[in-house]
């Protein structure tokens, strides 16, 4: 039974470490990062440790900081509590975590004051696996807000960049924001149930409910909570500072922050609203949900096609891949939440890998600029192997896992739509696979121009990125094609425990509580039923497929004339000489529209739309944040309306 | 810092007002560090009153000066020991046996001695040195970042 | 619970109403940096005092011996202090902090006016 201090150990050891660097770190750069790796990676180990216990075997594990367990009834301590949803977020973050670490090695080498860095990295983590364990809501608030000053710090990292600082204080605004509403929820939930505790708040709300519904005072507090939680993974109205975060953040850190920061808000939707408040079988609240993350992600690949910097285009992407997922867990389907789940996983592991690809190209090149880039591959073909692997896993091509997850989302949206007959799933399943075309566009655009095509004068002498970089890419990268081809097995180890914890709040509050508990509230019991996963998909055939048109590929380009193309030789500014004359005849306009783009006349046809969307995002902090608090103001009226 | 014209030095009723006060403010915080756990106050509540007493330093004696006399790296480190300390405290229980944070070691002494508390009280004063060190190296940064120090001395850690 | 305690208290509700919703109008309203931040801490001291009331219902002081205490007495819930005090200590750091981006902001771009920081757009 030891294994029960695990999850206190890995958190607080990731705070301890982060103080170590602070202390040792200052003098030398190894000692910091010896520190950080050992920290991350006994992190890692004790959250596998407890995949057995937890996930497989289906314990729920609560600890009583201090021993201070329940008295009669009333839950006095702070609780950890780590149920299969918990720990299924936990192993991301602390893989994601150790990744980051081993990365940022050679990474950070021309950046001075790396102890700084390493300190609130650490912190950033111990915060994000301290959130996915915590049982106590006030515990849980202290842990987004060190979360966001840890990230807003490494945001600010380089801070003899301006756009660094302009876009951490917009980060630090919008989040503030954010964090006040969560904690007010958590006030009106005090007030309401005189008690911090999840589980037991949960009791009290689910014979709330068995008893004439919730009070106003609930519906208020559900409403604030999900507007902190919605600025916390930046969905639609709130997922400005995110896009302008990423270009100026160091790379290392933008892995993370795309990946675990933002998923920390969707393990706070998924943890509200399924097991503390139990709303998601109200269909006012699944179309609330699934509206916003549909238009988050439309709006998020709409935005990354209009880019023309490698790290803000990939930011817009991660706004739209948080689009697909909060769409599912709105949906409250079995099935949606399982989409979901398995979204959250592959688009962690992408999204780090494709991140990784544009830091090793910036590392080794110095731009991010699409319109400067090209032709890498050759000199970089590690690189480029692994971002297609990325690539065609966030465009959802079998057998890659972005397509496994992606089915199931389809498939989900799909069967709502018959079951409920509202129309309006049936146009989130159009939208989900129009998302999906368009970001196979984005990316075939950007592979275009920073792999392929013909390499500019300036970085004739590019080198492939060194091998504590290359490490975690191919770790990640072959994790990508492994998770789409043996989901099955993803889906039995972690997702299956994590979606049936969700559903069953009951055994969450019991195995906190004491037995019994839930059932003298009479919260009630969710049906979680087996679900028929992808019915109509084989990933192996599908495997075989891709191996026999890769060969046939290969085979027309070796048979082919094998000469390259020639270095571009140009005077010009780079961003002017290629690809210059374009047949249209159409010089650069401005630079958002430009000849370079491969999908021109696309966005030609559209340009209204693209138009009023770019100027849309002002940049403006102050339009932002009206943003913000018009749609808090929307959902605080609707939840009050619609949800009984 | 910035003189009004003709004015070469701090007025001496500030320095002297500052000196007469600067002690007191420090023992009445370290005593409500000492004995948190026992009585009104705590470790947070005294290390903010004790680092109070770095304002007064550089209303006195201005901004030179408290910098000199005060060596910010050293306060940094040791805010960090102080958070270390914290930490290690709370595994104390671990290592024993017991849950984290578990308060061990409180048989050794009568009810109402200050130590009499156990582990919170260590753990007090622990958050005391964190909180007079951390405070006072935010008072500090904060006031060099305005007086327009080096550009590059912004620290951005919460 | 009187009658008084009862209007003391919604005065109290109504204030801390009024402190979040000016918060968020300072906040969306002035284009001031220093403002904004400002706005961010009047929202907590609104949050802060809501927390408080909500532990108030019109009892003693939580401090006393087990003599002293009887059955059906009323005493001030001590757990939203405890909370309060954190949520202070965590509004100071987020000013400590935002304040120091406005210096090091002030510093590069030469303005705090939000409208005019806006290199990161589009």
């Amino acid at each position: 039974m030891s294994y029960i201090h695990f999850p206190v150990i890995a958190v607080m050891g990731q705070f301890l470490a982060a103080f170590l660097v602070a202390i040792f770190g200052s003098k030398s750069r190894k000692a910091s990062q010896a520190i950080t790796l050992i920290a991350s990676a006994c992190a890692f180990v004790l959250v596998c440790l407890l995949i057995k216990p937890v996930a497989l075997d289906g314990q729920i594990i609560s600890y009583w900081m201090g021993n201070w367990e329940p008295v009669s009834g009333y839950a006095i301590g702070i609780g950890y509590e780590m149920d299969a949803l918990g720990l299924f977020f936990a192993v991301l973050v602390s893989f994601i975590i150790l990744m980051s670490a081993i990365y940022s090695l050679r990474y950070l080498e021309h950046d001075e004051a790396v102890d700084r860095y390493y300190t609130l990295f650490l912190m950033l983590s111990g915060s994000l696996l301290g959130l996915v364990m915590t049982g106590d809501l006030f515990n849980m608030f202290i842990m987004i807000e060190i979360m966001t000053f840890s990230a807003v710090g490494l945001t600010a990292f380089r801070n003899y960049i301006p756009e660094a600082l302009e876009a951490a204080m917009k980060y630090l605004v919008i989040g503030s924001v954010g964090s006040s509403m969560t904690l007010a929820g958590v006030a009106l939930l005090y007030a309401q149930t005189h008690t911090l505790n999840m589980a037991q708040v949960a009791a009290k709300i689910g014979a709330m409910q068995a008893s004439g519904g919730l009070t106003p005072t609930v519906v208020f507090a559900f409403g604030l909570m999900f507007v902190g939680f919605g600025i916390k993974s930046f969905m639609f109205p709130f997922h400005t500072p995110v896009a302008d975060a990423h270009p100026v953040a160091p790379t290392s850190f933008s892995m993370v922050f795309s990946t675990m920061v933002i998923k920390a808000g969707v393990y706070g939707l998924i943890r509200i609203a399924y097991i503390v408040f139990q709303v998601m079988d109200k269909s006012s609240v699944q179309i609330l949900i699934t509206a916003f993350g549909c238009v988050t992600m439309f709006l998020g690949v709409t935005m990354a096609l209009a880019q023309h910097d490698f790290k803000r285009l990939l930011a817009f992407h991660s706004i739209s891949q948080i689009g697909y997922i909060i769409t599912a867990l709105g949906l409250g389907t079995a099935l949606g939440l399982t989409g979901s789940l398995f979204h959250v996983m592959n688009h962690t592991l992408f999204k780090a890998l494709l991140f990784m690809c544009a830091g090793a190209v910036l590392h080794m090149t110095g731009s991010k600029n699409l319109d400067e880039l090209g032709g890498l591959s050759k000199k970089m073909p590690h690189t480029t192997i692994c971002f297609l692997i990325a690539a065609f896993s966030i465009a959802g091509i079998p057998p890659f896992n972005g397509f496994a997850s992606k089915w199931m989302i389809y498939q989900a949206t799909y069967e709502k739509a018959v079951e409920s007959g509202n129309f309006f799933y049936a146009l989130v399943t159009v939208v989900a696979v129009v998302v999906s075309v368009l970001t196979l566009a984005s990316f075939i655009k950007v592979t275009m121009s920073v792999f392929f095509g013909q390499l500019p004068e300036k970085y004739k002498d590019a080198k492939e990125a060194p091998a504590s970089m290359l490490i975690p890419m191919w770790i990640t990268a072959i994790l990508c094609l492994g998770t789409g081809v043996l989901y099955q097995l993803v889906d039995r180890t972690l997702t299956a425990p994590a979606v049936a914890a969700s559903l069953t709040p009951a055994n969450y509050v019991d195995k906190m509580m004491g037995s019994g508990y839930a059932a003298s509230f009479s919260v009630k019991d969710a049906v979680a039923t087996a679900v028929q996963h992808m019915s109509y998909w084989n990933p192996v055939l599908w495997l075989t497929l891709l191996v026999i048109v890769m060969l046939g590929v290969f085979i027309v380009i070796l048979s082919g004339d094998n000469e390259r193309g020639p270095v571009l030789k140009t005077k010009e500014p780079v961003a002017d000489g290629k690809y210059a004359t374009f047949f249209s005849g159409e010089k650069y306009r401005h630079s958002h529209m430009g000849g370079s783009d491969l999908f021109w006349g696309f966005k030609h046809d559209m340009k209204p739309y693209f138009d009023f969307i770019e100027e849309k995002h002002s940049g403006v902090l102050t339009d932002y944040t009206l943003w913000t608090i018009v749609a808090m103001a929307v959902i605080v009226v609707y939840t009050f309306v619609f949800v009984k | 810092m910035k003189f009004k014209n003709g004015i070469k030095e701090k007025n001496i009723i500030v320095k002297c007002g500052a000196d007469a006060i600067m002690p007191f403010s420090l023992m009445f915080g370290f005593y409500i560090i000492c004995f948190g756990t026992i009585s009104p106050g705590g470790g947070f509540q005294g290390g903010v009153i004790v680092a109070a007493a770095c304002i007064l330093l550089y209303l006195a004696y201005g901004h030179k000066t408290t910098t000199t006399a005060i060596n910010e790296e050293f306060i940094r480190v040791n805010e960090a020991i102080g958070a270390v300390l914290y930490v290690l405290l709370g595994f104390c229980g671990l290592f024993i046996g017991v849950r984290f944070c578990e308060n061990v070691f409180y048989e050794f002494f009568n009810i109402g001695d200050p130590l009499s508390a156990g582990t919170i009280t260590y753990m007090s004063y622990a958050v005391g040195y964190k909180v007079l060190t951390g405070v006072g190296f935010l008072l500090l940064l904060m006031i060099g970042t305005l007086i327009g120090g080096d550009d590059d001395e912004e620290e951005v850690e919460a | 619970m009187d009658a008084t305690i009862h209007s003391v208290l919604s005065v109290n509700y109504v204030a801390a109403i009024f402190l979040i919703v000016l918060g968020l109008y300072t906040v969306v309203a002035k284009t001031n940096l220093i403002k904004i931040i400002l706005g961010l801490s009047i929202i907590d001291y609104g949050i802060n005092l809501f927390i408080v009331s909500t532990g108030f219902n019109g009892g003693t002081s939580p401090q006393f011996t087990l003599s002293e205490l009887f059955s059906g007495q009323y005493f001030v819930d001590p757990v939203p202090q405890a909370l309060t005090l954190t949520s202070i200590v965590i509004g100071a750091c987020v000013d400590a902090m935002a304040l120091a981006l406005v210096i090091a902001i002030y510093k590069r771009y030469k303005t705090v006016d939000a409208t005019e920081i806006r290199r990161l757009h589009g």
